[in-house]
């Protein structure tokens, strides 16, 4: 059965046709696969937007959809950072809306119901299939072996590195930006190659949707000039470079002018420069080429090489001034923060204190990518055999890739590509010459070898002087094509592995298991925020602190203070010190800003770890940058230097409102003395904290979401401490009127 | 455009065809009102042709909306036979007044009488409903009457906040002698309550050989027997009882069924916008006190579960709300029941709200039939709500019956009180790759309450052959030629390739 | 901050803390000179050696209220017994600091005194204060005079985060001095470094013009680019850059005397860690280049038979040893490969 099914393939090999249409066929097959390796929350769960920028980018989509492009475009938004609002049209990379708005009126126009929800939780997948397929044009630039084109096309499918982000409902910039990454990336290489004007069109067009998507962006904006300077220091400016290069550089920089967000930043701010020092080091060239090639002269070449030089050190030297004398902005702080890597922990807290921008530690590299990762050096290292213009790039690319993955846990997104291509590069070679069948016999191998002998093999990797024999024997083959198998399938084995467990949970809903192995689902973000949106005012302002600002302007659908887009450091310092203070200072602040309700999470009954005690130490920090004076780290750790929540815990902790918030009427629902915080596990303390100038509003099933309603002036004007001093007053007297027995004690 | 009166027992509405171009609600409706309400001077009085001889007049609030019951002997005191018989309501009344089914009670078989409201001056206080007798009533003869009505957002919370743990007491007020048009000899009012608890009631003097009105028996009050009582006569009284259950007022019912042929299948659909009116918390929610009530004393007037006995074989129902999928329910299915038992995210307390959606599944063949002339007669039921001890009661419904694509010469019956049904008509609704789109059968009703779940209604359609084809030919149609420009494009991209490099 | 263990062990009785310590050179002070002789005095010092060194008669003085000037005073243990790093490389900057600002106004109308405690020459004075840690910077603001705050208790400077740079201390103390002059921190010019640098430089470029023709070769040779991009690349994928920005140690002891190689947990890891990773990638990528490239280019059917069975082993048993790590450091990794299950 088997042996006649290869004899078809066999036979359907032969054709060009028929070739091809496997081809084509395998690709749907990979791209089904890529997509539906990524459904594992839908199914789990629902069709459910994750985590916490995803509301963002979906409440804007929606929007858009109900607004229209030009509503949207100028669209300033007074629900979020109250009171000051923010312009989001002009603050925002629209590609991702527009894609998926796109994507919902066509349907729309062949009359198929879908929801704008399931378009984007399943966008992210959609274009992951789009990935794979531009994954294995790139790689078919780059070898002459089709196998590995496919291969790169699966590894792109199915590497967890890239999964991470584009699961179902992780609706996210990253979702289409890798396609667009990877698509640029072909596309210029084919301009390269070609020295075609469309190509480098095309590239510039691309790229300019890609700007149009991610900050990431400027990835590209640095590797292309990267690429080609590293070209020209070889001695292989061509024309095809110059061509392809100004025109993308000419097209694509006035593309990426036209999104609001990015405005004039490509002429002024330093990420941007290298592009533009390189676009005026290739005129220069070409000039230079031009008179060379009309003045054949040994000397004057050299001279004329070295004025390029000079030129080139003076252009950096310039550039360096300019800088210095502040007419170009220097790096902004994300990007600086790649380099000097003390920088954001210094200076921008904010940053540092998000998860993904932490560096990464191994484990990471090995968990999204298994294999691939040392098959990433064969694969680099085999782009050297032949060092054409694009495995200059692969290497190019590959350097700094690795370099940004390890400073910044989110930045493997932009590795995980190159990494594929160059392993699958690397395993094609090996099957390649691992799986002919026929064996070289020695006679004529004696031949070649005495032919071989006479021209002596110059330039390229040593290892490669000698020519190839092939592999005798059998046996041989199959050792190494079996290893390979096993090793191919416990990759596959793995990605299905930690994608199910570890990037397939949409942090908005929990899962636990009940003691029968039965899930159970624990829903309170969603019943807190549902909770919200019904039975309190339109316009009620909540504060929180800036992770569920998203959430809730998409879920509850009320005005928030800070939320994840954050611009204002002051702004999140001012709640952070709202929260970290005693009441008597926060409650003016939150009724200057019109604070309506407090939302805290807290996961002290539940054992969840993401809860605001656990960030609470940032918001210090954060606090602590803008009044140093008023809101200081130290006083919230022990004198041991412990950080603790219990009865030893500093006075400023327990006086501090997040405490406070956190911990009130907690003790309630344990017998007297037996209050424990599961998370921290820690005992508190008899009495629990009261509040004076807040009430408890809703506190959702399992105590996940706490909100709060901050009280109104006292209409006796009293101060809220005496008045809720009052109100307890009375319930002392009768608390103490019925309390046990009294022991009869015998001395 | 033909439109005979909705209320007549089988309506052939609008053909398909006529449909299509004028399927306005708007014209349909207001063909209806032209039907029903015949308006009438402003300074219409009813004709004091008739005289209740004997009149009980029952008021149950036992549900969180009012059922009143009044069985009257009327007696034709004119000359000439009569055939109108007016009750009068206040317009606030006939505004929430609902479900009115008029009906002898002699002989059932003389069925539903015809009742509609008068329409004169909007302004005027006192509003009629017109009640026509089958037959009019010779001189001095007499006939029974059983009229029965709802009426909504009855009651008002009385402390209107209270804590999360204490009891909700409701305050009712009504008028102790019946509202009637015409002189009452006799007649007495007795009011149930769901339970003995009913803390303060207004007393009246007594007549005959009782000392004081009500008399108390169990959960019930009886005001009366009263003496003779002229037209319009009126004694307001109000009584405030214990109800710690859920006070559920659905403000809006939308409620779609899509019908499949080629799927075999039709689909449920419905929304709800649910509110709570009893009184509100006076300090806000603590989950300590609520989860504590959970072990001691668990009767609250919190909403906090709802049960959907649906059709048997009703199968993948589901839960949503505006922020997706709600996790806390439960849908039982066996041979004999498919229960859909739902929680609402939160406890729902007085004055709070939880709009929400749940749909099911039905195989088609449980409620399509195919008529011997090559017709469809779809039968499915007009409300489907919750059932619930307390009940529910519905102030808009809007249902709507999505026919297959085609579908043609739609008449419907329904058995519920023809004088709740606001508005009927045809409209379009497009949706999978429709070109005309789909027959959608619309009917608005209101006031209505959960006693009214599993009346039916009847949809009588025809669909031709060629409309069941109409979509498949299309779809092959498309693809072909999305096929054919991709061919097309194809090559002329690779001219278009090759002058270059 | 490092924990004293001398400090530790003499400190049994806890001192009550700066204010008592204030209380008592009160008493102290009340026979000496006034407040306004005594800064002249110390700032006479401080201007031909600041910051001052104190020991324990000089501390209470200088620190007796009333005082109409403020004090800055570096309690720190400079002696290497105590190893306390944090002290010695915050040192030059406190030195750096006192300097540029005493000579900033020498005529004292900032009326600050900058001071340096050792332990060594104060321990009473640790004692009193009840301190186990160092360095500890205090601030004594005037008690007197009109710059007097409302409380005379002295500000503790908090060094978590590591070792100061003198600019920070100096925008603290400036915060406590307000309308009053803050002279500028003037960190004098390295001659030395911008020499060496010169001449490196200059070395350099005459060295590489020399050596030129010979180094030309070695730059334009593919394998030498190709042997340095696999290593960083290498590095960079075993974590490098996280030992670099979270300086984690190189190897730690386990509970039992030995020494742990591997850190538990997901998310951190040891110096030595990532080196053996590094170089089990290394060895991996070796064999898989060896497989691709050498042995097919092998004529001798002997030879190449056995050169693919010995890379080829190499290559299962260590991609099983690397599964194994990973497997310890994330527990319930399910997969793996003999030998190493």
């Amino acid at each position: 059965m088997s042996a006649d099914l290869l004899q078809v393939l066999a036979s359907a090999g032969k054709g060009k046709g028929t070739r091809s249409l496997l081809r084509v066929i395998i690709l749907a097959l990979i791209a089904g696969a890529a997509v539906s390796s990524r459904l594992f929350s839908v199914i789990r769960f629902e069709s459910i937007i994750h985590e916490f920028d995803p509301w963002f980018n979906f409440r804007a989509t929606k929007y858009l959809v109900a607004n229209g492009f030009y509503k949207f475009w100028d669209w300033f938004d007074d629900r979020t950072w109250h009171p000051l609002g923010r312009v989001t049209g002009g603050t925002l990379y629209p590609g991702l809306m527009v894609t998926s708005g796109v994507i919902y009126h066509a349907l729309r126009a062949l009359t198929i119901p879908v929801d704008i929800r399931n378009i984007c939780v399943l966008l992210a997948p959609g274009f992951s299939g789009l990935t794979a397929i531009a994954a294995y044009l790139l790689t078919n630039e780059m070898t002459p072996s089709s196998s590995a084109g496919l291969l790169a096309a699966l590894f792109v499918g199915i590497a967890p590195g890239y999964i991470s982000r584009s699961v179902a409902g992780s609706y996210d910039n990253e979702a289409i930006a890798i396609f667009l990454l990877v698509f640029t990336f072909y596309l210029w290489i084919k301009a390269l190659k070609q020295g075609s004007m469309l190509w480098g069109a095309l590239c510039a067009l691309f790229y300019g949707y890609m700007v149009a998507s991610w900050g990431g962006y400027a990835f590209i904006t640095c590797l292309l000039p990267l690429h080609a300077f590293v070209l020209i220091c070889m001695g292989r400016y061509s024309t095809r470079l110059y061509v392809a290069y100004t025109t993308w550089y000419a097209l694509g920089t006035l593309a990426s002018m036209q999104i609001p967000f990015v405005g004039f930043l490509p002429v002024k701010t330093s990420e941007h420069m290298p592009a533009l020092g390189i676009f005026g080091f290739l005129q220069l060239l070409a000039f230079l080429d031009y008179v060379r090639s009309a003045i054949p002269s040994r000397q004057f070449q050299t001279f004329l090489w070295l004025f390029a030089g000079a030129t080139f050190g003076l252009g950096l030297l310039g550039l360096v001034i300019a800088t210095s004398a502040g007419f170009i902005a220097p790096w902004s702080g994300r990007f600086y923060s790649l380099w000097d890597t003390g920088y954001a922990k210094i200076h921008i807290p904010i940053i540092a204190s998000v998860s993904e921008h932490q560096p990464t530690a191994w484990p990471a590299f090995f968990f999204d990518l298994n294999m691939l990762i040392w098959l990433f050096p064969v694969g680099v290292y085999l782009c050297f055999q032949e060092l054409a213009d694009e495995h200059v790039f692969i290497v190019v690319y590959a350097l700094f890739g690795s370099y940004f993955a390890g400073v910044m846990v989110r930045l493997m997104l932009t590795l995980t590509p190159v990494v594929c291509v160059a392993a699958a590069i690397a395993v094609s070679t090996l099957l390649d010459a691992y799986l002919n069948a026929k064996s070289p016999n020695p006679e004529e191998v004696q031949a070649l070898e005495s032919s071989e002998g006479k021209r002596a093999v110059k330039s390229g990797l040593r290892s490669t002087s000698k020519p190839v024999v092939g592999v005798y024997g059998l046996w041989g083959k199959g050792m190494v094509v079996g290893a390979m198998v096993v090793y191919l399938l416990v990759f596959v084995l793995h990605c299905t592995w930690v994608t199910s467990n570890a990037y397939s949970s949409p942090s908005v809903v929990l899962a636990s298991r009940l003691p029968d192995g039965s899930q159970h689902i624990i829903d309170d973000y969603r019943e807190a925020y549902q909770w919200l949106r019904q039975n309190t005012r339109e316009d009620a302002k909540i504060m929180s602190w800036w992770d569920y600002g998203y959430q809730i302007g998409g879920m509850a659908d009320r005005p928030t203070l800070v939320d994840n887009n954050t611009w204002n450091n002051t702004h999140i310092a001012t709640v952070g010190k709202a929260m970290s203070s005693r009441e008597e200072v926060s409650y003016p602040i939150m009724r200057q800003h019109e604070v309506d309700y407090v939302l805290v999470v807290f996961g002290g009954l539940l054992g969840y770890s993401g809860d605001d005690i656990n960030k609470f130490l940032w918001m210090v920090r954060i606090a602590e940058g803008i009044w140093p004076d008023e809101v200081s780290e130290r006083a919230f750790f022990t004198p041991r230097g412990e950080y603790r929540v219990d009865a030893e815990a500093t006075e400023t902790m327990k006086n501090s409102l997040m405490y406070k918030m956190s911990y009130y009427n907690y003790n309630n629902l344990f017998p007297p003395g037996q209050a424990v915080d599961r998370m921290r596990g820690a005992r508190l303390p008899e009495v629990g904290p009261t509040l004076n100038t807040l009430e408890e509003a809703f506190t959702s099933e399992n105590w996940i979401i706490r909100i709060y309603k901050v009280k109104d002036l006292d209409n006796l004007g009293r101060d809220h401490a005496s008045a809720a001093a009052f109100d307890r007053g009375h319930k002392k007297k009768k608390a103490t009127k019925k309390r046990g027995p009294r022991l009869l004690r015998v001395e | 455009m033909k439109t005979t009166a909705v209320f007549s027992a089988f309506v052939s509405l609008l053909s398909f065809a006529s449909a299509a171009g004028a399927s306005s609600k708007k014209s349909s409706a207001s063909s209806d009102s032209s039907s029903t309400s015949t308006t009438l001077p402003a300074t219409f009085k009813p004709p004091q042709v008739f005289k209740n001889a004997n009149l009980v007049h029952v008021i149950s609030l036992e549900k969180n909306y009012v059922k009143e019951n009044i069985n009257v002997l009327v007696e034709n005191i004119d000359k000439a036979p009569q055939d109108e018989y007016f009750v009068p309501f206040t317009a606030d009344q006939m505004s929430r007044l609902g479900g009115v089914e008029v009906k002898d009670r002699k002989d059932a078989s003389a069925g539903p009488f015809v009742a509609e409201p008068v329409e004169f001056d909007q302004e005027s206080d006192i509003q009629y409903l017109r009640i026509r007798l089958p037959k009019p009533l010779a001189p001095g003869a007499q006939q029974t009457l059983g009229i029965s009505y709802y009426l909504l957002k009855a009651y008002k919370p009385l402390p209107a906040s209270i804590k999360q743990e204490e009891q909700q007491y409701l305050t009712f007020s009504f008028s102790a002698y019946c509202s009637s048009a015409y002189t009452t000899t006799k007649q007495k009012t007795e009011v149930k309550f769901p339970s003995g608890n009913i803390p303060d009631y207004t007393k009246l003097p007594g007549s005959g050989d009782v000392s004081e009105f009500p008399q108390k028996q169990g959960s019930k009050l009886i005001y009366g027997p009263f003496d003779e009582k002229p037209a319009g006569a009126a004694q307001p009284v109000s009584v405030r009882f214990e109800f710690t259950k859920p006070v559920t007022h659905v403000s809006r019912l939308e409620r779609d069924i899509e019908v499949s042929h080629w799927g075999g299948n039709v689909a449920f659909e419905e929304r709800y916008t649910l509110y709570h009116r009893g009184a509100n918390l006076s300090s806000l929610f603590n989950r300590v006190k609520w989860q504590q009530a959970q072990y001691y004393h668990p009767t609250t007037f919190a909403l906090k579960e709802l049960k959907f006995p649906l059709r048997v074989g009703s199968v993948d129902a589901y839960y949503t709300d505006v922020i997706g999928n709600v996790s806390t329910s439960h849908f039982r299915t066996n041979k004999r029941e498919a229960l859909l038992e739902i929680k609402p995210r939160y406890p729902v307390f007085g004055g709070w709200k939880f709009p929400f959606t749940i749909g099911w599944n039905s195989d088609a063949k449980n409620f399509l039939r195919k008529t011997a002339t090559g017709g469809f007669v779809l039968n499915v039921p007009f409300l489907e709500g919750p059932r619930q001890p307390e009940g529910v009661e519905y102030e808009q419904v809007q249902l709507r019956v999505i026919l297959p694509e085609g579908a043609e010469n739609v008449r419907y019956h329904t058995s519920i009180p023809p004088s709740s049904i606001t508005e009927a008509g045809i409209e379009i609704h497009k949706t999978f790759l429709d070109t005309l789109g789909r027959t959608a059968l619309v009917i608005r009703a209101r006031n209505l309450v959960d006693d009214f779940r599993d009346r039916d209604l009847v949809v009588a359609y025809d669909y031709p052959l060629l409309a069941s084809l109409r979509k498949p030919l299309v779809v092959f149609a498309s693809a072909v030629a999305v096929f054919v420009v991709a061919w097309i494009v194809g090559n002329v991209e690779l001219k278009f390739d090759s002058p270059k490099k | 901050m490092r924990l004293l263990a001398t400090v530790l062990s003499l400190v049994a009785l806890l001192g009550a803390g700066p204010g008592g310590a204030l209380a008592a050179s009160a008493a102290a002070a009340g026979t000496k000179k006034s407040a306004e002789e005594r800064f002249q005095l110390y700032h006479g010092k401080a201007l031909s050696s600041a910051p001052i060194k104190l020991g324990d008669a000089t501390y209470r003085e200088l620190t007796a209220v009333p005082r109409d000037y403020a004090v800055a005073v570096l309690l720190t243990a400079m002696d290497s017994r105590y190893g306390c790093q944090l002290c010695r490389e915050f040192q030059p900057e406190w030195g750096l600091l006192a300097r540029s600002w005493t000579h900033g106004d020498k005529k004292g109308e900032s009326r600050i005194v900058y001071a340096t405690l050792d332990f060594t020459d104060g321990r009473d004075i640790f004692m009193s204060l009840g301190l186990q840690t160092a360095p500890v910077l205090y601030f004594f603001p005037p008690t007197v005079g009109p710059h007097a705050p409302a409380s005379p208790e002295p500000i503790r400077y908090d060094f978590t985060g590591g070792a100061q740079a003198a600019e920070q201390v100096h925008s603290w103390i400036a915060r406590h001095l307000p309308d009053r002059p803050h002279p500028p921190i003037r960190r004098p010019i390295n001659w030395m470094r911008w020499i060496v640098t010169f001449v490196a430089l200059s070395g350099g470029l005459t060295v590489s013009y020399v050596a030129w023709p010979y180094v030309l070769p070695v730059i334009q040779n593919r394998t030498v680019w190709a042997a340095v991009t696999l290593i960083s690349i290498l590095l960079f994928t075993s974590g490098h850059m996280f030992n670099h920005i979270r300086n984690v140690p190189y190897v730690a002891p386990d509970g039992r005397g030995g020494i742990s190689y591997f850190a538990g947990g997901f998310q951190n890891q040891y110096g030595l860690e990532t080196q053996i990773v590094a170089a089990m990638y290394g060895i991996l990528a070796l064999a898989g280049i060896t497989l691709a490239i050498k042995v097919p280019r092998i004529s001798d059917p002997k030879t190449q038979a056995v050169a693919l069975f010995a890379w080829a082993s190499v290559l299962f048993i260590v991609y099983s040893f690397l599964l194994s790590v990973f497997r310890r450091k994330n527990g319930g990794y399910p997969f793996s490969l003999p030998p190493f299950m």
